[in-house]
């Protein structure tokens, strides 16, 4: 279309203006958000957890680089700018666990962005699972076969530190011994899993940093919020019921199943991820409680990454959920 | 402006979403200046929502200022006049605004000396009571008057709806390029208090409501004078989306007016400020609706209201303001959100122009380049009437007809407001439009 000249001017449909929201603000303002649990757990864990951060960040804008200058000179990149990177390998670094050696968390960050994001894209023209968790899936997987190895038990086990007898979560007493685990000179297993921890999930270092975050991330960052409603409504209803059911303390069971790193830190900054996740306000509630679902069933039989399985399980229904409900618009409450 | 005025032109729409109006904190409070007549005005025969007019006029024929010179005998049209005293000098074809396509209009020569003008039989405001309802329809039937708020709704058939028993004067201007309706309640407070009077006559309601985005004590004369006569005015959401008339009731009387309904249904009336002083006008002046206030704003830094003959090409407008015409790239008439662009310094304004905005030549269009959708939601976040936009658009490029019905694409309000929020610049508005108009024209 030609500029405007002294006798015609450009056309073009209304509206003219824009808010000024650009993709990039938005990967920039989850960026900023989510430092907030980066940092915190770095001050509870260690500078271990500095460098399984920074690992997953550079292994992923270093991917995207590659694969920029790949496809330019070839022709059009799929990505333009390192913003949605940036903060995949945020994620990826947070989601890993703070016992996990370096290399895995190179692993999973460069399978997130080779294999899950760009890959995805190519192949499917879309992403339909969160990159983050998919890759973390597979290589949960993975490890958790060296199980099979004797020489490798003790490396197998990192996914699994603190649950091998994992029928225990079905008693009030073996809950209790199980999350003895937590517990600290200071802290009860409880506050350690709300407050303060120095294992587990780099992620869930400190559950109400999360917690915090997300909560600046739904007006900041306009997150769906009904998502990581539904996930930890959801969650903290069953851990309840668990508890009024097997005995035993119903905050330690909300403590356990709602703050364990994977799940608040997936509830909030992974199930929410835009594109793998439904946009109607109804298929939001239902993939949220069927996340939470799915995560507290595999939490039970003692799959502690379970919410990041039941995460990219609930992906793949992520277009169906879209369709099924919708709500009425304006003019038609009353039909 | 004080700092805490300025929380009234931050517009809060659906989602936690808002809307810049700053750009107008620059005219308002500024004085409507009048626009000198053009030389040749050039008239749309079509300047309301419905049919055409047929011209009652030739090539040739002398004209007097306010001379009826389109009509319709069709129910909801409204008559259009002559701006000028002047000559016919042809009609034809011109580039309509509104419409966003040629469409026929009459082309009056200004002349000098061309008389005193015509005017209509008006009423006295204390004889208003005594008056039968049915004359004052009449009266501003024959006046041409339309909605002025955008819609440009014939006033007449709204205000012979029967049953109606509440009355909404929207004075929100809810637009962020629109400052005129504001204006004419600091500069004409008196009339707009006898322009309602004489609506609440015309629709035998008791019950008015006046609805401001800013605080009321920004109006105090035109609060005395509404106090006087027991109309409330009220204080409402500063929103850009509340006014669309269907969603003003929501908020002013709790109502929600159904799909497929009109206002008058459900026994409500709403009209915008400027209707009400173009009433008032007729009614009490006899003067046809011939003129208008607008609100010109650039990118460049121009900002006035004036007040401009309908008819008035946009380079004589230009010319008051002492700016080139073409220093612009995009010119837009109405609203930033919903309004037409001008294919030209030739593009008349019409009774419905309320704004014009220019964007100059170093603009870029904020949507030139959009990206893939990233399904973050926020178009059906912000969606006034809870449609999804995304949704529509991809059945629609889809072609799947009973999806788009089943997504209730026809109830869109065509606000542009998705647009608006998209961080990967979609513009839906032509997908919405196209999709609403396929599935109005299945349930026919």
């Amino acid at each position: 279309m030609s500029k405007g000249s002294s006798e015609s001017y450009e056309g073009g449909f209304p509206p003219h203006i824009h808010s000024g929201i650009t993709k990039d603000e938005m990967m920039v303002k989850t960026f900023l958000v989510m430092l907030i649990p980066a940092v915190v757990a770095v001050f509870a864990m260690g500078i271990q957890a500095l460098y399984h951060i920074a690992t997953a960040v550079l292994t992923s804008l270093s991917f995207h680089y590659l694969i920029f200058f790949l496809e330019t000179a070839r022709g059009t990149p799929t990505y333009r700018s390192p913003g949605s990177s940036l903060v995949a390998g945020l994620i990826v670094g947070l989601a890993m666990p703070i016992a996990g050696p370096i290399y895995a968390t190179f692993v999973v960050a460069a399978l997130s962005m080779v294999v899950f994001r760009w890959g995805q894209e190519k192949v499917f023209g879309e992403k339909r699972v969160n990159p983050a968790a998919a890759a973390k899936v597979l290589v949960l997987v993975g490890i958790s076969l060296l199980f099979f190895l004797p020489e490798h038990l003790e490396l197998g086990m990192i996914f699994h530190p603190h649950h091998f007898d994992w029928v225990n979560l079905l008693t009030a007493e073996g809950f209790q011994s199980s999350i003895a685990f937590y517990e600290t000179e200071t802290l009860s297993a409880a506050e350690s899993l709300v407050f303060w921890k120095d294992h587990g999930w780099i992620g869930g270092g400190s559950g109400i940093a999360v917690l915090i975050a997300g909560l600046v991330a739904i007006p900041w960052v306009k997150i769906k919020w009904r998502i990581p409603t539904a996930v930890l409504l959801t969650v903290g209803a069953l851990s309840v019921s668990m508890a009024v059911v097997t005995g035993g303390s119903v905050v330690d069971r909300i403590a356990f199943h709602v703050f364990t790193g994977s799940v608040i830190f997936m509830a909030f900054f992974m199930a929410t991820e835009p594109q793998t996740s439904p946009l109607t306000e109804i298929g939001q509630y239902l993939f949220g409680v069927a996340v939470g679902l799915l995560t507290f069933l595999l939490q039970l039989v003692g799959v502690l990454g379970g919410s990041v399985i039941a995460l990219v399980v609930l992906n793949l229904f992520t277009d169906r959920l879209d369709t099924l409900v919708w709500k009425k618009p304006f003019g038609h409450r009353g039909d | 402006m004080s700092g805490g005025d300025e929380n009234f032109l931050t517009l809060k729409e659906k989602g936690g979403f808002e809307v810049d109006a700053t750009m107008k904190r620059g005219v308002e409070g500024e004085e409507f200046e009048d626009v000198p007549d053009p030389e040749v005005s050039i008239v749309h025969l079509r300047q309301h929502v419905g049919r055409e007019n047929e011209p009652i006029v030739e090539p040739g024929d002398e004209v007097s200022e306010g001379e009826k010179i389109g009509d319709s005998e069709r129910a909801e049209t409204a008559p259009v006049h002559s701006p000028v005293s002047g000559v016919v000098e042809r009609i034809g074809e011109a580039y309509h605004a509104g419409l966003g396509e040629r469409s026929e209009a009459v082309f009056v020569r200004r002349t000098d000396g061309g008389g005193e003008g015509e005017t209509l039989p008006s009423f006295e405001v204390d004889e208003l009571e005594e008056t039968q309802p049915e004359r004052l329809v009449e009266a501003v039937k024959e006046a041409g008057i339309v909605g002025l708020g955008g819609a440009g709704f014939p006033a007449h058939v709204k205000l012979s709806s029967e049953g109606i028993s509440h009355l909404i004067i929207n004075a929100k201007e809810s637009d962020p390029n629109v400052a005129c309706d504001v204006q004419l309640m600091h500069e004409r407070p008196r009339e707009i208090v006898d322009g309602i009077r004489a609506m609440a006559r015309m629709l035998e309601v008791d019950d008015v409501t006046f609805t401001v985005r800013s605080p009321e004590s920004r109006f105090s004369e035109l609060k005395s004078s509404l106090d006087e006569e027991g109309i409330t005015m009220t204080r409402i959401k500063p929103s850009y989306s509340v006014g669309q008339e269907k969603l003003l009731i929501e908020e002013v009387l709790g109502e929600e007016c159904p799909c497929g309904d009109f206002p008058p249904d459900i026994g409500v009336v709403v009209h915008n400020v400027s209707t009400v002083y173009a009433v008032c006008r007729a009614l009490f002046e006899g003067e046809p609706l011939i003129s208008r206030g607008l609100t010109f704003i650039s990118d460049g830094g121009e900002a006035k209201n004036l007040w401009v003959k309908v008819g008035t090409p946009l380079r004589d407008i230009l010319r008051h303001l002492g700016v080139e015409p073409g220093k612009f790239r995009r010119v837009v008439f109405g609203s930033l959100f919903m309004g037409e662009t001008a294919s030209g310094p030739e593009t008349p304004t019409i009774k419905t122009t309320n704004g014009i905005y220019g964007f100059g030549a170093e603009w870029e269009d904020p949507y030139a380049d959009p990206q893939r959708c990233i399904r973050c939601g926020y178009c059906n976040e912000i969606c006034p009437v809870d449609i999804y936009p995304i949704l529509i658009l991809e059945a629609q490029k889809e072609g799947d007809a009973s999806r788009l019905r089943k997504l209730h694409a026809e109830d869109c309000i065509d606000c542009g407001l998705c647009s608006y929020v998209c961080p990967v610049r979609i513009k839906f508005t032509p997908f919405l439009r196209r999709a609403a108009s396929e599935v109005r024209e299945k349930m026919r």
